[in-house]
């Protein structure tokens, strides 16, 4: 990685290769169907799926911010509540061993056979795509809350409990800062989960969202349609996951993996 | 350990947000004060509204324009139903969530799953079928040689495995054509297989795939009906539980006089319709759901169509016992007890016309 960002240019490289990447692959994206005469039913052309975007952008925009609200919410229930267990299940340790068995099993379930509880339980409503948003968000941030609250160095704990510091101490100033870094991926990899949720939450019945828009083109055969939302929902989880590796930046300047 | 920001606190702040936190506990309460008046208002006057719901089998589309259309002109609200809609999908079963109370009605897939549903017992009651001629078709392209069924002999066709597969078996069967004459394979999605050629022969709903075939310019189809080999397979059927049904009559009445009233106006007036229908998802599109439309005038109209939502009983007994021959009903079931016309006749005549 080092010798790329010394070859583009210092303080270049984060910025401009992602970005001559984007581009190369929108070229590709518009060149290849031309080139090898690619029926637009198998690949249109990117010119094509922008002009469709275009064509129903206030559709477009009112499904991102729909699929997006349900996003943040069951995102956010979802990191606190993973947080919460993550530190629940690190500092009570019989408490791991009755529950995390749970959380195991809830997870190796598809989310799809959910669906139909979820929709008898929350509705038609907003709630029951956040529920499904969180379900699919709470279940890293466990694990890497209380991965990263028990890899922290006993060397450093004793260090502190020597000062006189008390438990309480010891887990705001040492254990939780040490873990954020660790708690900090399972966000960013929370973040895409939880609109996968929403997406799929969208299919089980409702008139606006990405979703909702995904399974329509699909049956319809409306292929541009579903290249403009595949495109979207890549464009939203993209900017999703960097919004939340912006904060972590920010707020985690000590990650580790810097 | 010192915070900067707290050298700045000071009690005049703090009693200025005391101040404005007791003003605006007085607008909130004033607020609440209006808004139970407010609410006693509403519910003093007319009587007050059934919350209802309908839970239909698939995503909002033209398919189910009469509910939208009977709520956007209010003939719910006029008996005194507050209709909420509910759109289906891939991963959602009508029935269960009927039976289950989660919805009041359901528009369930058809004849044949409320056939399977009272032969599992599920305590759901029929009282009104949308299609009254079988809605799916079986369709083959001009270039493929096939122009009658016997030449489905040796091809390879494609169907939907939730209940068509009985229907082409017993079409075939009508011309002696056994389940190991030809390929069947189960239909996905997409139609793509069909159209590059990959099946000889797919399934299309004349309101949605069959039109997809047609935008796309394949118009030469050879379409075969079942309704021609005398199999017919009524779709869309409206249901509700039996506890509903006996325990709230009038309801299921209201229910489907005004469902009948909102069919009536859809299908005199489809652009108005179909422009209600885009009205609930603008992302559809239009063409496609105008050209549903059309179609929906003659599977919930055909010609010696007893009326809109009939329930027409030699039909379901004659495919009960199709599908009990079939293996997929263990007996028979009591057709009068899984489909229950009384509603339906009770309703005036002139709402089940054009």
């Amino acid at each position: 990685m080092s010798g790329i960002t010394r070859l583009t240019g210092r303080g270049c490289g984060s910025v401009c290769l992602p970005i001559v990447m984007i581009l190369v692959a929108a070229a590709l994206w518009e060149l290849s169907p031309r080139v090898f005469k690619i029926s637009p039913y198998y690949f249109p052309p990117l010119s094509d799926v922008l002009a469709e975007g275009w064509r129903i952008r206030t559709i477009v925009l009112d499904g991102i911010v729909r699929t997006v609200t349900e996003t943040l919410l069951g995102f956010s229930a979802g990191a606190l509540f993973g947080i919460a267990c993550g530190v629940l299940f690190a500092l009570v340790r019989p408490l791991e061993r009755a529950v995390f068995p749970l959380f195991v099993v809830s997870q190796t379930v598809p989310v799809v056979a959910f669906g139909a509880i979820v929709i008898i339980w929350f509705g038609n409503t907003i709630f029951a795509k956040v529920v499904i948003a969180f379900y699919l968000t709470f279940f890293p941030v466990t694990v890497n809350t209380h991965a990263g609250i028990l890899a922290c160095d006993p060397q450093k704990v004793a260090l502190m409990r020597s000062f006189g510091a008390g438990p309480a101490a010891i887990f705001w100033r040492l254990r939780l800062p040490s873990a954020l870094p660790t708690i900090a991926v399972a966000l960013r990899l929370g973040i895409s989960l939880g609109l996968i949720g929403a997406i799929v939450g969208e299919w089980f019945g409702d008139t606006v969202g990405l979703g909702v828009m995904l399974i329509q083109a699909m049956y319809t055969e409306a292929v541009v349609r579903l290249w403009l939302i595949i495109l979207c929902c890549g464009v939203v989880g993209a900017g999703l996951y960097g919004a939340v590796a912006f904060v972590e930046r920010r707020l985690v300047w000590w990650r580790s993996d810097a | 350990m010192q915070f900067p920001q707290s050298k700045h606190r000071s009690p005049i702040d703090r009693r200025t947000v005391l101040a404005r936190m007791g003003r605006f506990a007085m607008v909130a309460a004033t607020a609440a004060g209006l808004g139970v008046v407010a609410l006693a208002g509403t519910t003093g006057g007319a009587a007050a509204a059934e919350k209802v719901s309908l839970r239909l089998k698939w995503l909002t589309q033209t398919q189910f324009a009469g509910f939208y259309v009977a709520k956007a002109k209010g003939y719910y609200d006029a008996v005194g139903i507050d209709l909420t809609i509910n759109p289906g999908g891939p991963n959602l079963n009508a029935d269960a969530l009927v039976a289950s109370g989660a919805d009041t009605f359901g528009l369930t897939g058809g004849a044949e799953s409320q056939l399977a549903a009272a032969d599992k017992g599920l305590p759901l009651v029929a009282f009104g079928v949308s299609h009254l001629t079988t809605p799916y078709v079986f369709v083959a392209k001009a270039s493929s040689g096939i122009t009658k069924l016997e030449d489905f002999r040796g091809k390879k066709v494609s169907t939907w495995f939730t209940g068509a597969q009985h229907t082409l078996k017993a079409m075939l069967a009508s011309v002696g054509i056994g389940e190991k004459d030809f390929t069947l394979v189960p239909q996905s999605a997409t139609m793509n297989p069909f159209i590059d050629g990959q099946v000889d022969v797919a399934t299309a709903t004349l309101y949605n795939e069959y039109q997809t075939l047609v935008a796309k310019g394949l118009t030469d189809l050879k379409v075969f009906r079942a309704d021609d080999y005398g199999i017919s397979v009524p779709r869309d059927t409206l249901v509700t539980t039996k506890a509903i049904a006996e325990g709230k009559p009038q309801l299921v009445q209201n229910f489907l006089e005004a469902t009948l009233k909102g069919w009536q106006y859809a299908l005199r007036n489809p652009d108005e319709a179909v422009d209600i229908v885009m009205k609930v998802d603008p992302s559809l599109d239009r063409a496609h759901q105008a050209a549903q439309m059309k179609v929906l005038r003659e599977l919930m109209l055909p010609p010696g169509a007893p009326g809109l939502l009939a329930i027409e009983y030699p039909k379901i007994e004659k495919l009960a016992q199709l599908l009990k021959d079939a293996g997929v009903l263990t007996k028979v079931p009591d057709v009068h007890a899984a489909f229950d016309d009384r509603f339906w006749k009770a309703a005036p005549d002139s709402l089940k016309k054009l």
